[in-house]
């Protein structure tokens, strides 16, 4: 190998560690274990997020609707707790139920009735962030809020459902890793195992690379295209879930930032150890490095615009990393 | 009527590397004449159109115009000297979202001395006058997408011809057009050439031929191989000269058939187009040629589930055999290679390995996890037994040559055993030794399957196949056994015409 | 059933004595003109929307104007200045006599507001500069906010301790509030800020909350959290509670909601106390001051509506679990007697 193809392989991780060494000397407590949980934490919801999305761009695809699924997931979680007044399970079951829902219209939309994809899912955003306002007229829902006819709702958060938020493993030290970050890791590893070492994984990547080509090896694109939106759809509902569960409450939100977050993070990924692809592990690997560096940049006292500013150098450096430096992108 | 040459080409050469495409081209165009040029595919016959066209810079040789020195470094300077060219995507000459009218005066729009205002009403006047010169019917305020393909095929001439050219050249103008809609356009033609228009008309189309041409000149491997002018026009030795006819030293020794694999009844895959039947037996290797656009493909998408016939059965194995999708087709053993590489077979993305594996993934796997152990002994077994070039299994595709690509492709359909094997146009962009192994690698294995070719070039049927089947309007119109063949008539049948003894 | 048109007949003759019934009382009031009649017809052009604030703040100018008998328009823009701007035209030529500008932006608004006042239209603006003599200004004070939440500190932790405190700039009454902080900075010298962060991206408490998880690995000695908003101080205790600080820091925050309540009440709750003006009280306040141009009285041209202080204890003792309880039980948070002559009808009054 040469020296820029170790540059392309490895140039990402080296930021990544000199970014943490830089960091675990200019900022106070950044380097122990609860910082380090804690980083895993900030980025366990947009992380979820992303590894949903990445299925999408890995069938050649994109869902702009991750965003609103989730917060739409969140607040249909508060409404059947608070409102309906049914438990944890319900609402967890309703939320996954939500996610697969507009997975199956995104990829409907998409496959049958040709839709390019970046509009079908804008349209499905708006739709969401519009959806979401409904049944309670724009209000947010928390308990004992009053409705729209004037009744008050007097259902609460199940103490099991707020757990996926609050409840934290012992790991070492008592009390350590909380409920999301355990989600974060077990979707983590399912969606890149899924991704890398089974058919339908493998397959989806031909998809994504050569349509036709897949087609031809005997592979049901439409059902594979519509899969991926499903899963990402799913993700995104999951994300909403640890969103309810820690915030405690159903809020009105677009949830946009979450998508460019979520984004971000995917198409990071597609430069780490040069894959120049979406992949499961390049997408958890890119979550982190924005978690790593909002983390350090707050603890320095940075404030919000600063760290919008170096999220958006890194995504720029990623995606030259991918696009120039390993040529893919002119084939 | 050499004297009164238009236009002239001497000893044009182009080179693209070491690949020598054109070698010493001569042409000559006539004021009011349509010359037709045959090639197939890989002739040159693009190649020496975009050097014309002033797309490609010309390698050597000389091009003149009306006597003067012409070499255009740019289309817009050889459409500027008068020499204009409709390409064949229909779409590259029009611009779909702007109405007729704009779309015949496009290129005044640009330019010096163009006012900067756009006036719709001297637009209109301007694209009227350019209709009627050219007897085109079309609403001029109808926008470019709401029209038909040979409507705008009519635009994008009629815009060529605003530039009041001498020299007009089509690039397989025909080739999307249903035959009604042709013949619009050869009434346009009849037109031009009356305007004493020189054309240069590039068609595989005998159809076409038949009814246009005042002169052939066919093309092969990137020279003139015959020049046809004396009426009347000796259709067969002009496809004879742009296939080729060689005497074959290594004449293969065609097998016979044991069991009947695939037997197909009154299968129909065009409207209009008389039913085909064929029975494939297991063991033969039968080659289908016919010229471009005779419906090969359609066929072979046919067998393989992706395209649906109009009507017929299917026999695979005494079994009814009627795919609904390229899944079906595989289970039931019939594999396909499909024409064209680059959009219907290579996984840009994935290496060796993955291209091979792709479409037996099921059988690679234990409840879906894929067994890579497995998947890469295969692709190192296929590499070995194709010869294929590379480093190592995990090689990326876009590193290897056309030859090993195309090698890759029958190595995933022959990693496991097929029933029937089709492969259409496998030959396409693949250099003469590479070409060789696969032919010879498909005759060793022929054995216990039937094998399918469809090829567009004779002599690759005569190098490979044991019998050879001719396609001609969508049907079968001739079988031949690879010993005695008569060639004569395999060629008039090629040429779609009635066999006249007088060629 | 047997729909005959005699039943008809009686349910229409029920409606209308329904309906005339319904405005004795209106009629019967000693009010002045215009609102010795009913159907004085206003408008409220709106440039914000959506969230709590906004819903409560219409549920205050409906209710007050059902009060007086008062047809109201409504008209929404969705934080789109310029259709705000012709939004006032449409208002004045559906004829209406008064006009409640909700927010916008000075540049956009202050021309229009001009318009409706030439046009004969009484104006008056909640929490939008239209820098307009006769237009009054219907204000929260967000300094007296900040104010009151601060005193509240100041009276629980001493006046010397470190502090993390949430605020983005550019946002008026944000920007407002940080200039009381400011001031009580200067006067306690002991007030040490050793963080300032806060984010708008939404979910705001969510992003809030992975800053301040932050800031307090990095600052675990942190007191006193200022984050005059309640969405960042939504933020701020979900990291408190995570970091297992909640019984080493005080929040203290502006603004109130139901769920802000249940927040506070929880065990061991670290946000201490919040600063909050009513928003269904400011919007009855807003149509209470136009109505008061209207009948020919001078409200004056700032009307500012005082804040309440709201402390954990208080919402505890007094075992208040909702707006409707807090409304209830702090009499002060449920009324405001600002624009409040003698003839003026209390919506709250039952």
């Amino acid at each position: 190998m040469t020296l820029r193809d170790y540059a392309i392989r490895y140039g990402f991780i080296v930021l990544l560690l000199g970014l943490v060494a830089y960091f675990a000397i200019a900022a106070d407590g950044f380097v122990s274990p609860q910082s380090a949980v804690f980083i895993f934490q900030s980025v366990a919801i947009t992380g979820v997020l992303a590894l949903g999305v990445t299925a999408t761009l890995v069938v050649g695809g994109f869902d702009l609707s991750i965003g609103s699924v989730a917060t739409s997931a969140m607040m249909a979680a508060a409404y059947v707790m608070v409102v309906l007044e049914q438990n944890a399970v319900v609402a967890v079951v309703v939320c996954l139920l939500i996610g697969a829902i507009v997975g199956l219209i995104n990829g409907w939309l998409i496959v049958y009735m040709r839709v390019p994809d970046l509009l079908a899912t804008l349209g499905m955003m708006f739709l969401l962030v519009g959806l979401q306002r409904i049944p309670t007229e724009g209000r947010s829902i928390a308990t004992g809020m009053t409705m729209p006819d004037g009744s008050v709702a007097n259902g609460k958060f199940g103490d099991a459902f707020l757990a996926l938020g609050r409840h934290r493993f012992d790991f070492f030290i008592p009390n350590l890793i909380p409920v999301s970050v355990v989600v974060l890791l077990v979707l983590a590893i399912l969606i890149w195992f899924f991704l890398e070492y089974t058919r339908f994984g493998r397959m989806m990547y031909a998809v994504g690379s050569n349509e036709r080509a897949a087609e031809l090896a005997g592979a049901p694109v439409k059902a594979y295209k519509i899969w991926a939106y499903v899963i990402s759809g799913v993700f995104a509902s999951i994300g909403g879930i640890l969103l309810a569960a820690r915030l405690g409450r159903g809020d009105i939100a677009s949830g946009n930032n979450l998508l460019l977050d979520a984004v971000a993070a995917a198409l990071i990924g597609y430069a780490v150890l040069g894959a120049a692809k979406p992949n499961a592990f390049g997408t958890a690997v890119g979550a982190l490095f924005v978690g790593i560096l909002l983390q350090g940049l707050t603890m320095m006292n940075a404030p919000y615009y600063t760290q919008d500013f170096v999220k958006g150098v890194v995504l720029v450096v990623a995606l030259v990393f991918t696009f120039a430096l390993s040529g893919r992108g002119r084939s | 009527m050499v004297e009164n040459a238009v236009f002239r080409v001497e000893g044009l050469r182009k080179s693209f590397g070491q690949n020598e495409v054109l070698g010493g081209v001569s042409l000559n165009l006539h004021a009011g004449e349509v010359t037709v040029l045959m090639g197939a595919n890989g002739a040159g016959k693009s190649t020496l159109v975009k050097i014309i066209s002033g797309v490609y810079e010309r390698g050597g040789g000389a091009m003149s115009l009306a006597g003067q020195d012409f070499a255009p470094r740019k289309p817009a300077e050889a459409i500027r000297a008068g020499v204009v060219t409709v390409h064949q995507n229909i779409n590259d000459g029009v611009v779909a979202d702007l109405d007729v009218a704009t779309n015949l005066t496009l290129d005044r729009l640009t330019g010096k001395g163009v006012p900067t205002l756009f006036n719709p009403s001297r637009v209109r006047r301007d694209a009227k006058a350019v209709a009627d010169r050219m007897g085109l019917t079309i609403d001029l305020r109808a926008r470019v997408s709401d029209l038909s393909l040979a409507d705008r095929q009519m635009v994008a001439i009629a815009r060529a011809m605003a530039h009041q050219p001498m020299v007009l050249i089509l690039d397989e103008p025909t080739s999307s057009l249903s035959s009604a809609e042709a013949d619009r356009l050869f009434r346009l033609i009849d037109r031009l050439r009356e305007q004493n228009v020189a054309i240069l008309y590039i068609s595989h189309r005998m159809s076409d031929i038949r009814r246009l041409a005042d002169r052939i000149v066919s093309m092969r491997d990137g020279v003139i191989s015959g020049v046809f002018d004396t009426k009347p026009l000796d259709y067969e030795g002009a496809v004879n000269a742009m296939l080729g006819r060689k005497i074959h030293l290594d004449r293969i020794v065609a097998k016979g058939a044991a069991r009947p694999v695939l037997t197909v009844e009154g299968l129909r895959i065009a409207q209009g187009a008389r039913p085909i039947s064929l029975t494939l037996g297991a063991g033969e290797v039968v080659a289908i040629t016919g010229l471009v656009g005779v419906g090969k493909t359609a066929l072979a998408e046919t067998l393989f589930g992706v395209r649906r016939p109009l009507s017929g059965t299917m026999t695979m194995n005494g079994r009814p055999y009627a795919p609904r999708s390229a899944a079906d087709a595989i289970a039931a053993g019939v594999f396909l290679v499909a024409k064209d590489r680059a959009t219907s077979g290579i996984v840009g993305g994935f290496t060796i390995e993955r291209n091979i594996s792709l479409p037996f993934l099921r059988r690679m796997s234990n409840l879906a996890v894929l067994k890579r152990r497995v998947e890469r002994a295969t692709a190192r077994r296929q590499i070995e037994e194709l010869g294929i070039v590379c480093r190592s299994e995990k090689d990326e595709m876009p590193t290897l040559s056309g030859g090993n690509q195309q090698k890759v492709m029958v190595a995933r359909w022959m990693a496991q055993d097929s029933g029937l094997f089709i492969l259409d146009e496998p030959f396409q962009g693949v250099d003469i030794s590479a070409r060789r192994d696969i032919a010879a690698k498909l005759r060793a294995s022929a054995d216990n399957r039937a094998t399918l070719l469809f090829v567009t070039e004779l002599d690759e049927a005569l190098e490979t196949a044991d019998r050879i089947l001719v396609m001609s309007e969508q049907t079968i119109v001739g079988e031949h056994r690879n010993g005695d063949i008569d060639l004569e008539r395999l060629l008039a049948e090629v040429a779609g015409g009635p066999l006249h003894s007088a060629a | 059933m047997n729909i005959t048109r005699r039943l008809l007949g009686k349910v229409a003759l029920g409606l209308a004595g329904a309906t005339i019934l319904m405005q004795v009382p209106a009629l019967a009031a000693d009010k002045p003109a215009p609102f010795d009649k009913p159907g004085v017809k206003i408008a409220l052009v709106r440039y914000l929307s959506t969230g709590d604030f906004f819903q409560a703040y219409l549920s205050g100018v409906e209710a007050q104007s059902k009060a007086l008998g008062i047809d109201l328009r409504v008209l929404d823009s969705r934080q789109d200045a310029a259709l705000q701007s012709d939004m006032v035209d449409q208002a004045i030529a559906l004829g209406v006599q008064g006009i409640i500008i909700q927010h916008g932006l000075t540049e956009s608004m202050k021309d229009a507001a001009q318009r409706a006042v030439d046009a004969g239209i009484k104006v008056v603006a909640f929490d939008v500069n239209v820098e307009n003599p006769k237009i009054p200004q219907i204000e929260q004070s967000d300094r007296d906010l900040a104010r009151l939440a601060l005193e509240q500190a100041v009276k629980d932790n001493g006046d010397s301790w470190k502090a993390g405190y949430v605020y983005v700039a550019g946002i008026a009454p944000l920007d407002r509030r940080n200039e009381t902080w400011v001031d009580v900075k200067k006067k306690h010298a002991g007030i040490n800020e050793v963080a300032m962060f806060g984010t708008l991206d939404n979910p705001i408490a969510n992003s809030v909350a992975n800053q301040a998880r932050s800031v307090l690995t990095a600052h675990p000695d942190i007191k006193v959290m200022f984050a005059p908003y309640d969405e960042f101080a939504k933020g701020v205790k979900i990291a408190v509670d995570e970091a297992a600080l909640n019984k080493g820091i005080k929040i203290y925050s502006a603004d109130i909601s139901t769920s802000d309540i249940a927040a506070m009440r929880e065990p061991d709750s670290a946000w201490a106390a919040t600063a909050a003006t009513n928003p269904a009280v400011v919007g009855q306040v807003s149509v209470r001051a136009l109505a008061q141009l209207l009948a020919g009285e001078d409200p004056g041209h700032n009307v500012i509506v005082p804040p309440t202080l709201i402390t954990q204890k208080e919402l505890i003792d007094k075992d208040i679990k909702n707006m409707e309880d807090l409304s209830a039980k702090l009499p002060q948070f449920a009324h405001a007697d600002v624009a409040m002559p003698a003839w003026m009808p209390n919506p709250n009054a039952k």
